[in-house]
């Protein structure tokens, strides 16, 4: 299973570069054998047990149906779980050396009209198509990414989405045929309910009844989804709420490219022609200076430490030039940190030893084991990096902190003011990107979700007015701090040059060890939309407590920011999940509070207090104190979609924004960053922050 | 080694081969095609409706792929009803194309643009995100003979290691065997 879902290991001969073996996490493989041992299991019983006496008294026609249909699901099934989604491959050295560190986070594309923003991958190097989405889980950017189902335990995308619809389709006619045929068994067997056939048929109706009501709720939701031309992703997200959807081709057309169209090719692990001229690996960079190889030091840090370098080079001309332009962006830790006394210093520090990074903030201090405090925005690196530890040197820290520091959310395009800074920033030719991504993306705002990322997220752009607020000029927000830099920016009130880079971007840990603990951690994927749209399907930790507390399909609530779900298709889907994540693991039993911070953003230890206190008041069922506005979340009506998905590049892993975000949406979907929530949050605050009001 | 190593050194000082990746053209959704657009950095290697013949034959071939015809709604139908068990003897319409897409591209590479030092390569080992056309030198020529020699050289190296070894060792045994 592990092997064909997502990337697994290597492709064929000569194949692309693939995903690093990720490590063997047995949590992942509970809710697929749960589901296969439901589904065989109760079969098998209701095979041996009741269609015995069905054939006889009715006709053998129904257990043959019966089994014909089983055998239908189970293929579905199978499928769906070992069919290789549509995982794309990493992309080579070559294709990344025109996106420098100055290339843009994003890329605004037209499809029919609509603008749609195409996110730079940090883990994969590419800019991801329209509808491509990075999961957390599997690591891989997958093509039409729907969701990361726990139950099959692989990504829907592409390739397997037909067989997935499939299998709920026909679980559904399954099931209500087991229930059925069960029924009729007992309520012929009334006068001996002790018999073991009938004890075992009753069972088996239990198995069958309790899974019907999640099974059906999903099987409609995306019946649904399937009629309209979305994707889970895009439903959750709320991409297309207000606006039109691009990708849609009408009912009729949508349907029968679902069901009819040809089974899409896989790209991974193909052979590769050898080329007829024989060309040297695509190496063809301009040779490294001896520092930028010094500070290729550690594997996953290679290409941050070398972005890092150039970064440092380039931004020193950048800050001489800009300083004047604009102001230098606040210290971040203050986002996180309220209390901590600003650095008062910004227009020196940029350029001298440490304004706070605001890549420390994308990623949680629990990811970067070594000290993560305030002490480590000495060492930004530390963090942007993940799992690099050390930092070759602090001057390339410094200067991979600064742009990491200017980067923005992506949102800010919406009101990017494109200053002079932002201007020289943009050195290489993608410029289009800052004025045309946030005058588009602008545009999209006022006309109302019609700027929507191309990632799988829907990000509106900031309303104008919070972009003003932060005062910064906001440039298209390049690759490389487009973590969590955004929801801090967003937080921020002073301006901010948010310029997130590619190669800062590059610098997120891209380790693809990520278990749930590290879904929880929103840090470790820089792509917090993946993040937090994988993060929502799969979460396990946050859902729980709703789950307990009410079965109510609130999941405008928090947990709703990760699922956005408000219909009852999608409480269903949520209800189905949180069956998952109950069986997911006791870790997210024994703390799904700490589970849920890890999962909103990574408040640094020490100062966790307030933060998780506000966090878990904003999302912990159990506190008797609860956010303001979980009320109004709460009480949204199912239609409103919990979320608006933080527009610029969400904050990296901040599904507390995130959280923030949906728990805030739920009722006025435009509600303007709450500002209770933004201070304590700090930088996962920004991403609540970052709702993007219309 | 010590051959790699300097070759790699070469490899860096050669201003080799320019790679031009023409992206892929969303205009119409997700639906496979590439850009016309001719790229500026091929002005004066190759001509301009050339390249755009090849890109549209290219789009033109992958909307065949993916068109929702008979000949899908007939494989999908086989597949539901053999458990998609058919998909192990039967090569799917998608794939099929793909095979006469490879081919396409390899023979515009051998018409036309290898003749002109430019090499297309296959946009599927990509994942349809990208074609990417390489300018081919005449060093890198150089630099594929020579790596291919180090390779020899490196290999013969190592055989020679092996056979030495081996005589080490039988040497060493016929030492013991008086006894």
């Amino acid at each position: 299973m592990p092997g064909f879902s997502g990337g697994g290991v290597g492709g064929g001969v000569g194949g692309p570069v693939s995903a690093p073996p990720r490590p063997f996490r047995p949590s992942r493989y509970v809710p697929v054998s749960a589901a296969t041992f439901f589904l065989v299991g109760s079969t098998t019983l209701f095979f041996c047990f009741t269609c015995p006496w069905l054939s006889e008294y009715f006709s053998s026609v129904i257990p043959v149906y019966i089994a014909v249909i089983f055998l239908f699901t189970l293929a579905n099934f199978c499928m769906a779980t070992f069919m290789d989604p549509g995982v794309f491959p990493r992309a080579e050295e070559d294709e990344d050396k025109e996106d420098d560190f100055r290339a843009p986070l994003y890329k605004t594309v037209e499809i029919k009209g609509i603008q749609v923003r195409m996110k730079w991958c940090s883990t994969c190097r590419f800019y991801r198509p329209p509808r491509c989405s990075h999961c957390s889980v599997c690591d891989n950017c997958v093509e039409d990414f729907d969701h990361h189902c726990p139950w099959v335990n692989n990504c829907i995308g592409r390739r397997n989405y037909r067989y997935f619809f499939l299998f709920l389709l026909s679980l559904t006619t399954h099931i209500m045929d087991v229930f059925g045929f069960g029924l009729v068994y007992v309520l012929h067997h009334r006068q001996q309910p002790d018999t073991p056939h009938a004890a075992v048929t009753m069972a088996v109706m239990c198995v069958a009844g309790l899974f019907f009501v999640p099974v059906a709720g999903l099987t409609g939701f995306h019946i649904v989804l399937v009629a309209r031309g979305r994707t889970t992703n895009e439903q959750v997200t709320g991409k297309f709420r207000g606006g039109v959807n691009p990708f849609t081709n009408g009912c009729l057309r949508n349907i029968s490219y679902v069901l009819c169209s040809s089974q899409a090719p896989r790209y991974m692990g193909r052979l590769r022609s050898p080329p007829s001229v024989e060309i040297q690996p695509p190496f063809l960079r301009p040779p490294l200076s001896e520092a930028q190889l010094e500070a290729k030091v550690l594997d996953n840090g290679i290409q941050n430490d070398r972005h890092s370098a150039r970064s440092k080079s380039s931004l020193d001309q950048m800050e001489s030039q800009s300083a004047d332009a604009e102001p230098p962006p606040p210290p971040k830790p203050e986002l996180r940190y309220p209390g901590l006394p600003r650095a008062d210093t910004e227009e020196s520090s940029l350029l001298t030893d440490a304004p706070p990074t605001p890549s420390m903030y994308k990623y949680r201090p629990a990811f970067n084991s070594p000290g993560r405090n305030h002490t480590a925005l000495t060492h930004p690196n530390k963090m942007i990096r993940g799992e690099s530890l050390d930092s070759p040197s602090s001057s390339i820290l410094q200067s991979s902190r600064q742009p990491s520091y200017r980067s923005e959310p992506s949102s800010l395009d919406g009101a990017t003011v494109v200053g002079g800074g932002v201007g020289v920033r943009r050195g290489a030719g993608e410029r289009g990107e800052g004025p045309g991504g946030p005058g588009g993306t602008t545009g999209g705002v006022s006309g109302g979700m019609s700027g929507y990322s191309l990632t799988g997220r829907s990000y509106t752009s900031y309303p104008s007015s919070l972009i003003l607020s932060t005062g910064g000029s906001h440039s298209s927000s390049l690759r490389s701090a487009h973590t969590a830099h955004n929801p801090l920016a967003t937080l921020q009130s002073e301006g901010t040059t948010d310029t997130s880079y590619k190669s800062l971007a590059n610098q997120t840990p891209r380790n693809g060890s990520l278990s749930y603990d590290s879904l929880l951690t929103p840090s470790e994927s820089p792509e917090f939309e993946s993040a937090a749209h994988e993060l929502s399907p799969q979460k396990p930790h946050a859902p729980f407590p709703f789950a307990t507390r009410t079965g109510q399909p609130e999941v405008g609530s928090p947990s709703a920011p990760l699922q956005g779900y408000m219909s009852p298709f999608l409480s269903a889907q949520i209800a189905q999940q949180r069956e998952g994540q109950l069986l997911q693991g006791s870790a997210t039993f024994s703390s799904p509070h700490r589970a849920y911070l890890r999962a909103v953003s990574p408040p640094p230890a020490s100062s966790a207090g307030p933060h998780e206190t506000q966090i878990l008041l904003l999302h912990n069922h159990d506190s008797s104190t609860r956010g303001p506005r979980i009320p109004s979340s709460l009480s949204s009506s199912p239609g409103a979609r919990s979320l608006e998905p933080p527009v610029s590049p969400p904050p990296r892993g901040l599904s507390l924004g995130k959280s923030l975000t949906y728990s805030g949406e739920a009722g006025p979907q435009h509600k303007p960053r709450p500002a209770g929530g933004g201070t304590v949050l700090g930088g996962g605050g920004a991403g609540g922050g970052q709702q993007a009001p219309q | 080694m010590a051959e790699t190593h300097s070759l790699q050194d070469m490899r860096q000082q050669a201003a080799v081969a320019a790679k031009v990746f023409i992206q892929r053209d969303y205009t119409n959704g997700t639906v496979c095609q590439f850009q016309t657009k001719f790229p500026s950095e091929l002005e004066t290697r190759l001509d301009k409706q050339q390249f755009e013949e090849t890109v549209r034959t290219l789009n033109n071939l992958y909307a065949e792929a993916e068109k929702l015809g008979s000949q899908s709604y007939i494989e999908g139908c086989l597949a539901c009803l053999t458990a998609y068990t058919v998909f192990l003897c039967m090569e799917t319409h998608y794939e099929k194309v793909l095979k006469k897409i490879t081919k396409y591209i390899q023979e515009q590479n051998d018409k036309i643009y290898a003749p002109r030092g430019l090499l297309l390569t296959d946009p599927i080992e990509r994942g349809l995100r990208v074609v990417s056309c390489t300018s081919v030198s005449v060093l890198a020529g150089i630099y594929s003979f020579l790596s291919s020699l180090s390779h020899v050289s490196t290999g013969t190296w190592i055989l020679s290691q092996t056979l030495s070894s081996c005589v080490d060792r039988g040497h060493h045994l016929r030492r013991q065997k008086p006894d």
